[in-house]
Parts: structure tokens; sequence; C-alpha cells
């Protein structure tokens, strides 16, 4: 009996190994394979618009698979790169566009389009982007990736104690936060802190855009390759000063949690009112503006607050779009770019804006919005988007294109979980974190610089 | 050159004739075939990591750090040769088995060359998965490399010379040690204590048992969700019970100086289990004879404790303590991913592994990373050889 078991466990044995996986399914589609950085309820929106796809093109699969995070792609990347096993299409954030681009791996959608006005029968448009999207992906005069999901950094003020302290709409500058913070705090049943941010890189860099400062040099990367940092300005000592400042006044939570782990932590004490503000990404405006309603308050979202003696230029945009991997076969290929063009058209890209709160990134969605009234009902979804159009375009707005950049982000917010928790002088801080972030730019250039 | 590769090699043989051919004279063999040995050996182990290095440390522009460098590596590399040809050729000389005598092989194949298949499981995997990606690590700790790079670039011993200026990280050095130290002591006594307890005998002590390992069952990322839960600032149980009874809230994870105590907590209570069970196991190998012969001669339950129970657990303690230290040095990098991702406050929770991992997958730094787990390992290897050396003399094996 024993005999026959092991008889009959090294036959299925052998026969999973010989029988391929790919022979057991059907195999007469296009198989496409996309990784996209999200696993939660955006994941499940991209699954049901790939299931939407496949009915609609039956000669392929779109497969989609959800990472931890944007690093963490990031990094698997890099992996699957190393071993041929890239997918058709991958989602990077801003930050790893240099990357990217010194990869050679990805083929830009241009290049892919050829000048094509529809696609499969899907009708192309890549001018109907809104301004800084086109800005940020147009490299080398091309249009490189396919814009997704797009934001900005904006600010949501829980309105009950800021009514409570007398303060109608949320503070714009840093002197006005400054202000409200000391009604806030003064309050009897004040929130335990004031507000809070997340110690993530994009959030020095938008404080620096706004005062039309640079991150690095060439024109933030956009006239010639990077090679210095350029934070460490006045500018950048600035933010170092006044978020010390705001901390050692006891107004500022820090949750000790850096890069993409402390988005969590921000959504935790806004959620549980231990702070009256948070800076954020508009990237979760809907669940935000939902998070007061379920809690009994009223969120509302308001730009991103700016130093009151250098005055506002403009912000950036964040966020991450889909990069075709070069090379494919031309029908995956093919499959990918139809995909790509489905998943950004006119109704997909407003119905992600409301899912989210990330921006309509086509205008036609834009005016789709405007016309059903979503703006009218919902204020705080046209924030992100109205800071951008204000936006002036200049090259420290356009943001930086630099190469390593996912590590220069761990220096700097290294650098500011320094200053706030030490009385080490910002000055000193800033300088250090900028030698760092030169060797690493000097050690990626060596490496990657074609 | 500041010393020409030449002069080295002829230096290693001369050493390697000189160790060797006095190995021989003692055993009893013949001198010069023992000095022409030696100085083929040492030679060869000159050139064990020079060769591929090139004698970059030896170049005119390196500091004198990398020329010290380069003479530990030369050395080295004429140990690991040596020190395993001098061994073989004494027992060979003396016609000594080349196993160990302690262990006692009872049978033998009836070919010699049956060993080989049945070993060949093992080390299929052993190559693929351990010597292989040792080799690799040896190789990318001399060079810049970034996953996804178009090019790669040697830069010598340069990713280690730094690391003896960095204080940053002689600092996650001294961190490492200590939160180490006292996962490994803490959980141990702990463990004892609770052992101990469980081991009396008292109604359902089966069911206590069972309970006590059950932490040992989880995973350590989940260990450090768990706690993550209970500790966080926002919401989380601890604080609130603490704000409520005593009217203080700790930063228990942004801290940096309660950060690395929360790690420890975690990580101290994910391994009481495993120990527990040891402590429990061993307990259960104290003859009852010799307590009660203790009792009976009116030794207390503390005196009967320290000295019959305590020294009969000695075999236990000792295993204990090596794989608790390679716990708290290795494993308890998903605990503290959890609890303090990024490494904590002001790296408060930043362990040399930890490091590793940061600097390799999160930085894409592949040979800096490199390095640190190359130094990694050869300070857990040297903590382990001295634990056997000072330890194995304490440890009692028998009544």
């Amino acid at each position: 009996m024993k005999k026959l078991v092991f008889a009959a466990l090294m036959f299925a044995l052998v026969l999973a190994l010989a029988v391929p996986a790919s022979t057991i399914q059907a195999q007469d589609r296009t198989r496409v394979d996309v990784w996209i950085a999200f696993q939660d309820y955006r994941l499940d929106w991209t699954n049901e618009k790939a299931a939407e796809f496949n009915e609609m093109f039956p000669q392929y699969e779109v497969v989609i698979t959800g990472g931890f995070s944007y690093e963490a792609v990031f990094a698997q990347v890099a992996v699957a790169a190393e071993q041929n096993q890239l997918p058709a299409v991958v989602q990077f954030f801003e930050a790893g566009t240099q990357d990217a681009r010194d990869s050679g791996l990805f083929k830009p959608i241009a290049d892919a389009l050829a000048g094509r006005t529809e696609i499969n029968g899907l009708p192309v448009d890549l001018e109907d982007f809104v301004a800084p999207v086109i800005a940020y992906y147009t490299l080398d005069g091309k249009f490189t990736s396919m814009p997704w999901n797009t934001s900005s950094s904006i600010m949501f003020s829980n309105m009950n104690f800021l009514r409570a302290a007398g303060i109608e709409t949320p503070p714009a500058t840093w002197g006005e936060i400054d202000a409200a913070c000391e009604k806030i705090m003064a309050l009897d049943n004040a929130p335990e802190y004031c507000w809070t941010f997340p110690n993530h890189g994009w959030f020095f860099e938008q404080w620096l855009a706004q005062q039309n400062a640079l991150y690095v040099n060439n024109d933030n990367g956009r006239s010639a390759r990077a090679t210095e940092v350029a934070f460490n300005s006045e500018a950048g000592l600035a933010i170092l000063k006044w978020l010390d400042d705001q901390y050692n006044k006891g107004y500022l939570y820090y949750s000790g949690a850096q890069g993409g782990d402390s988005w969590v932590t921000v959504d935790q004490s806004y959620q549980t009112q231990q702070v009256a503000m948070a800076v954020y990404s508009s990237s979760d405006t809907t669940l935000y503006t939902q998070m007061g309603l379920d809690n009994g308050f009223e969120t509302v979202a308001s730009f991103y607050p700016y130093n009151d003696e250098t005055g506002w230029t403009g912000n950036l945009i964040g966020g991450a779009t889909l990069w075709l991997v070069d090379g494919l076969d031309p029908e995956v290929e093919e499959g990918a770019l139809t995909f790509l063009v489905y998943l950004t058209n006119t109704e997909n890209a407003a119905d992600w804006h409301k899912l989210t709160g990330y921006i309509a990134i086509r205008e036609s969605a834009n005016r789709l919005l405007e016309e059903e009234g979503w703006f009218d009902e919902n204020p705080n979804q046209t924030v992100a988007a109205r800071q951008l159009s204000e936006s002036t375009v200049t090259p420290a707005t356009s943001g930086a294109l630099v190469g390593g950049f996912p590590a220069i982000r761990n220096v700097v917010t290294a650098a500011i979980d320094r200053v706030l928790l030490t009385d080490d002088d910002p000055a000193a801080v800033l300088e250090q974190a900028a030698a760092d972030a030169n060797l690493i730019i000097e050690e990626y250039n060596l490496l990657n610089a074609p | 050159m500041i010393v020409s590769p030449q002069l080295l090699i002829l230096g290693a043989a001369v050493i390697g004739a000189g160790v060797l051919g006095s190995v021989f004279r003692r055993a009893g063999g013949r001198t010069p075939v023992g000095m022409a040995l030696g100085a083929a050996g040492g030679a060869l182990g000159s050139l064990l990591f020079m060769a591929p290095l090139d004698y970059c440390t030896f170049e005119a522009e390196r500091e004198t750090l990398d020329v010290i460098f380069g003479m530990l590596l030369v050395v080295a590399g004429m140990a690991l040769v040596l020190a395993p040809a001098s061994w073989i050729s004494e027992r060979l000389i003396r016609r000594q088995s080349l196993i160990s005598e302690s262990q006692i092989t009872t049978g033998t194949f009836k070919h010699w060359w049956l060993a080989f298949p049945l070993l060949l499981p093992t080390l299929t995997i052993l190559v693929l998965f351990l010597y292989y990606p040792s080799v690799e690590t040896l190789r990318l700790s001399t060079k810049l490399s970034r996953l996804g790079a178009r090019r790669e670039v040697s830069v010598c011993m340069d990713n280690f010379t730094r690391l003896v200026h960095d204080a940053e990280y002689l600092d996650i050095v001294g961190r490492t040690l200590w939160i180490s130290a006292v996962i490994v002591v803490l959980s141990m006594a702990l463990s004892l204590l609770i052992a101990t307890m469980a081991y009396l005998p008292v109604r359902g002590a089966s069911i206590y048992r069972v309970l006590l390992v059950w932490p040992y069952a989880i995973s350590p990322a989940v260990a450090g969700i768990i706690f993550l839960l209970m500790f966080n600032p926002a919401g989380g149980i601890i604080n609130h019970l603490t704000g409520q009874w005593f009217g203080v809230k700790l930063g228990w994870l942004n801290d940096p100086k309660v950060a690395p105590w929360t790690v420890i907590l975690a990580s101290v209570w994910k391994s009481m289990g495993f120990n527990i069970l040891f402590y429990i196991a061993g307990l259960q190998n104290v003859p009852k004879d010799l307590i009660e012969a203790g009792a009976i001669d009116g030794a207390g339950v503390l005196r009967r404790f320290w000295h019959i129970v305590w020294p009969m657990l000695s075999p236990t303690t000792f295993f204990l303590i090596v794989t608790n230290l390679t716990y708290a040095f290795f494993e308890t990098y998903a605990t503290i991913d959890y609890l303090t991702p990024g490494g904590g406050p002001l790296k408060s929770t930043t362990t040399m592994m930890y490091q590793v991992v940061q600097l390799g997958i999160r930085n894409n730094d592949m040979g800096k990373a490199a390095a640190q787990s190359i130094v990694l390992f050869l300070l857990v290897i040297g903590l382990t050889l001295l634990l056997f050396r000072s330890g194995e003399r304490r440890v009692t094996y028998g009544v």
C-alpha cells in the first residue's frame, strides 16, 4: 500500500514537472502582464478595468499584479530586469523617472504609437492630457510614459477644531499655520497635536518648489544630467528650521516613520483626531473626506501651505505613470498599448478621479465631471487640480530628474528626522545630507550614465 | 605599487615552507617534502584573495588602511590554505584517521563512491543557496554595483575601509550588540522562570505549556504587526491604558530612546516560546533522585536550583545562547520592519542586519550592502567561536 502511494506521488510530481503550466490553460490569447504598486481599492479598480478590457478584446488577456509600494515595485523591477522577467507594463513613481530613462528598458509611448490616432479602434489623443502632466513626462521632446495617477500635495483640515478656535478658512501659509495652532492648542478639548505630515521626501520637494528653489543642479536635471543636489540652499534650510520650530512648540506630530511607510501613520492620526490638520497627497482626497464624515467632522481640503517670506510659485505633480517595456513581441506591445489607452480614456480618467482624488488627467474628463456637477458637490476634489493649474511652470516647479532619487529621498527624510529629534544645527544637518546625496548621484552617474 | 606582488608571493612561500616544514618534522615526516608543499600552499594562499583583487590594495595612491587590509587578506588566504594542509598532513604522517576520533564509526559503505550520490541532494542545495551566494557576496563587496545598472566599477576594499571611519556605522554596530545582548539575556531569564513554573505539578500543566510555546509558532512579521497594533501611538491599547491609569503616553515607536525597547519587548516575547520549550525539556532531564537527595540533605528550593538544576541545565542554556544570538542578530529584521519601518527615529532600531537590507534593497547599493553583510557574518562567527571557547568548559554534559 505504502509503495503504491509513493509511486502515485512520484507520478504526480513527474507530471507536474513535465507539463508546463502554460499548456494547461487555453493559450490562444496574448497575455499582457501589468505591474502596479497598489494593493488596496485601487488594485480592485484596476482589476475591474482589466476584466472589462479583456471582455472587449478577447484576443488579449491583461493580468494585473499589485505591489506593496512604489519603492518596492521599483526594486522588484530592477531584479526582474536582471533576470529577463519583465512584464509588459510597469508603474513607476515620479522619482523613478530618471532611473527608468537611463535603464534603456522602456520604449517611449510616442514611439510605440508612431503617430497613430487610433489603436484597435480606440481613439488616441495625447494632447488631451492636462498641461503639468505633459510637461513632467515629456522627455527629450517625446511623450515617454502613460500618465495615470497624478496628484499634488495639499492640506486636510478637521473643521471642528478650526471652527472651535474661530478659524473659518484653513491656514494658507507657514505663519498662518503657526497662528492657527496657537489658537487650536489653547482649546479646552484641544487635539494632542496641531498638525502632522508624512516624512516622505516628496513634501520637502514641494516646499522647495513653492519657493522656486531647485532640488538638483542643471535646472533640476532638465537641461542636462544632474550632477549635484541644490537643496542645501536658504530655501531648504528654511523648511528644516520651520519644521523644527513647529516640532519644538509641540504643534507638529512626527510618527517616526519615513518614506513610503509614513503615509499610514498620518492616516491614523488624522482619523483618530489626534491632529487638527494634516498635509498629505491629494491622492486620498476621497478617503480623507470620508474619514471626516465617518467620524463626525468636516474635512476641508486646501492648498499646500507655503513660506510667507518667499511667496508661492507653484507646486509639483507627484504620483506615477505606466511605462511600456521595450523589446516585447509586437502583439504583446499592441495589447499593452491598447490597454494603456483604454485605462486612461475620458470615462476611466473621470471614474479614477472620483474613486481616489488623483486629478482627472484629461481635459475632457474634467469637462465631463464639470457637466455632471461633481466639482460643485465635492469642492475638496478641485483643490489639487486648481493648485496645479495656478502654478507657474519653472524648472523648480517642474520637478527634479535625478538618478538614485529614491535613495536621495531617504537621505532627506533622515535629515528631517535628525533635525526634529535632536538639537543638532539644521544647517549642518542639511550640509551633511547634501554631501551624502551628492555621493549617491556621483556613484549613480558613474554606473548608469550612457 | 608599494609592495610588489612577486615579493609578496615569495614571502608567502617562505612562510608556508617554514610552517609546513616544521609540522612535517614534528610529526616525523620528511622535512623537505613539507617545505615544498608549504611553499606551494603559502604562495597559492596569498593569491586566494589577491589574484581576484589584482593587488589593488598595494597601488601607490592607496592609503595605509588599504595596505593593512591587503596584508590581512594575504594572511587570511594563507591561513585558509595552510591550516587544513598542516592538519591533514600531520594526521596522514601519523597514520591517523581523518575522521574525528570522538565519532565512532560503526559501519562503512561497501563502495566508497556510494557516499557521493547520497550527498548529492544536500550538496546541490548548499552550492546553489549557500556557497554560490557567498562567493557572489564576496565579489560584490569589492564593487560599486546597482541592480539594473549599465556597468559595475571595482572599488577595491573601499566598501570596507570607509566603514572604519563611518561614525554612523560604528553606532549601528554598538546598537546591534547591546540590543542583541538584552534580547538574549531577557528572553532566556524570563523563559527559565516561566519554564520552572510551568514544570510545577499543577492541574492542566500541559495546557499552559502549549499556550506558552504558542508565540514561537507566529512569524516575526506577525509579531511585529501585533505589537504595532498594541503600541500604536494613535489608538493603540497600551497608550490608551497608560494614559488612563498614569496619565503618561510614551512614544513607543517614535521616541528614539523608547523605540529600541519596544523592538526588544516584541522580540523577547516572540522568542520565549522556543526557549521555554527547551527549558521544559531540559528540566525533565534533571534526575528526580538528585533533587530529592538534596531536599533530604536540607537544601532549600533556591539552593537546590542553583546547585543541581542550573548546572544540569547548562547544555540547554549553552545551546539556547547560541541560537538566541543568531535570532537576535538576523531574525529580528521583520519585527523591526513592521514596528519601526525604515529603522526607527534617529535609526534607533537599525541593527546591522536591518542596515544591510536598507542599503541593498531600498537604496539599491549592492556593493556596500555586501560588504556590510560580510562584516556581520564575521562578527557572528567570531562571537560564536568565542562562546564555544569560553562556554564549553562550563557546560556539564553528565552527572
